[in-house]
């Protein structure tokens, strides 16, 4: 479970994110949708440990990121960019990872098969496309075997052959019981993976429920996202 | 003890770390030897002046290697990837990895501190044995008091390098600053001829630690290196602890 609690960031004068709260429960897929710039990311670093709120709480099963004991089997994450050094392969990127967390080598083999990465496992991350890239990243959030997935537009970058293939892994990963939290600004993509939706525009959270909830009386997410974001915007439709 | 064992296998599966041992191997070794040629006929006729700094010379120079490996810790971890992958950078995974901050700055810096004893003990392995190689009989014995001098002022070098590079966030500035000091002009050397405090700056007071025409003992000279060391090590920490990583 995932619990975001009325976080406030504050960079230089601005208010990027004005009192976000939000839950991811176990057992669903959440889709957190916003335009870019809207909070999204800043949201996703801040219940990582990574930036800090300025007021707020975000909590990972009751307890803030710096507290676990270890992350990589509670919560793995997938953020921007590939989050590899790009002089070395891919599968010593994740060796490196298992060291952390004090998983083996065949652990690594495994989450390569899972994500498709084994033949260019040899080659370094510079060499790699996006969506290998991608997969990759995948595949470190995947090395601990955690309860919760933290992914940051994971469906950016790929072919349709990889939206395909992270569709349906997240929906066998949240029917088997596990928490997936996403973010992404593509909402085609998106409609087809999630249980729960949660819209951000401008650092604040103008849609939070199922599915069905948010899209309402829209005929699809994306027309209510649409309407919700410009509403909010002041601009009318 | 898993985020040290990381730390190492990141070090070790980095190219560039390749080229820092092989320089910190090498260049003290030949710096020592150019030194021992040019001093050989005083040294056989018994009248250089210079017969204690003969071989130190090549480990006080020489530190270059040490300096990629203390920066390149750290440097690896902020180097932006390209704007079509995302322009993510390793520290974002790094301290999702480890949750703690502070343990990941000790893993790394225990990490630096193990390779930086075993690297300058190469150094020193080489750097005697081309001194020995060209004065033969003539070379003088190295003691080990001022060889563990050595090992710690390499050492404490590479934590100086890798403090710095934690509060830059980039390598191109320390590295720069650090080489050039070391190597080319010798800011911290010149200012010593200008006034007394410039004995106090790491370097100078460090190698004091084997170096025998010292301002303080070997003993004063490691502590003043080894408090700019802790200084550094504490405001890098605390800056580190705050930083937002998308910052």
């Amino acid at each position: 479970m995932l619990t975001i609690n009325n976080v406030v960031k504050h960079r230089g004068n601005q208010e990027i994110l004005s009192g976000v709260s939000f839950k991811a429960r176990p057992g669903r897929v959440t889709g957190f949708l916003g335009p870019n710039g809207a909070g999204k990311s800043s949201t996703l670093r801040i219940l990582l440990g990574l930036d800090r709120a300025t007021s707020g709480s975000a909590l990972i099963d009751g307890v803030p990121f710096a507290e676990l004991q270890n992350p990589l089997a509670t919560v793995g994450a997938a953020l921007d960019g590939f989050g590899a050094h790009r002089m070395r392969t891919g599968r010593a990127h994740l060796r490196w990872i298992a060291r952390a967390a004090g998983l083996s080598h065949s652990r690594v083999e495994e989450v390569l098969e899972i994500v498709g990465l084994t033949n260019v496992a040899g080659k370094r991350v510079g060499t790699y496309s996006l969506g290998m890239g991608k997969r990759l990243g995948m595949a470190a959030a995947l090395l601990g075997d955690p309860e919760i997935l933290v992914l940051d537009e994971p469906v950016n970058g790929l072919d349709p052959e990889g939206i395909r293939w992270i569709r349906t892994f997240l929906r066998e990963r949240a029917e088997s019981g596990k928490t997936v939290l996403l973010s992404s600004h593509l909402m085609g993509e998106l409609a087809e993976t999630v249980d729960d939706v949660v819209i951000i525009n401008h650092g604040k959270v103008v849609a939070d429920g199922t599915l069905e909830e948010v899209i309402g009386n829209h005929s699809t997410l994306e027309e209510a996202f649409f309407a919700l974001t410009s509403k909010n915007n002041g601009d009318g439709v | 003890m898993r985020a040290f064992n990381a730390e190492l296998s990141k070090l070790f599966s980095l190219p560039g770390i390749w080229l820092a041992f092989l320089i910190g191997a090498f260049v003290p070794a030949v710096i020592a030897a150019l030194d021992s040629t040019a001093q050989k006929e005083e040294i056989i006729a018994g009248v250089s002046t210079r017969l204690s700094e003969v071989g130190y010379i090549g480990l006080a120079l020489g530190v270059q290697g040490i300096i990629i490996l203390g920066v390149l810790a750290v440097s690896s971890e902020y180097l932006t990837e390209s704007s079509e992958s995302g322009g993510g950078n390793q520290i974002t995974t790094s301290l999702t990895v480890v949750s703690s901050r502070f343990h990941f700055l000790l893993a790394k810096a225990s990490a630096v501190t193990v390779i930086g004893i075993l690297l300058s003990i190469v150094a020193i392995l080489t750097t005697v044995s081309a001194t020995n190689l060209i004065l033969g009989e003539y070379a003088p014995a190295f003691e080990a008091p001022k060889l563990i001098g050595v090992v710690c002022y390499w050492t404490f070098t590479a934590l100086l390098a890798f403090g710095i590079t934690i509060l830059t966030k980039n390598g191109i500035i320390p590295l720069t600053v650090l080489i050039i000091n070391s190597s080319v002009v010798a800011v911290s050397y010149l200012l010593s001829k200008v006034t007394k405090l410039a004995f106090y700056l790491p370097d100078i007071a460090g190698s004091n630690m084997f170096m025998s025409d010292g301002f303080h003992t070997p003993f004063t000279g490691g502590l003043i290196m080894f408090a700019w060391v802790a200084v550094l090590f504490i405001i890098a920490v605390i800056v580190f602890h705050r930083r937002d990583v998308a910052s």
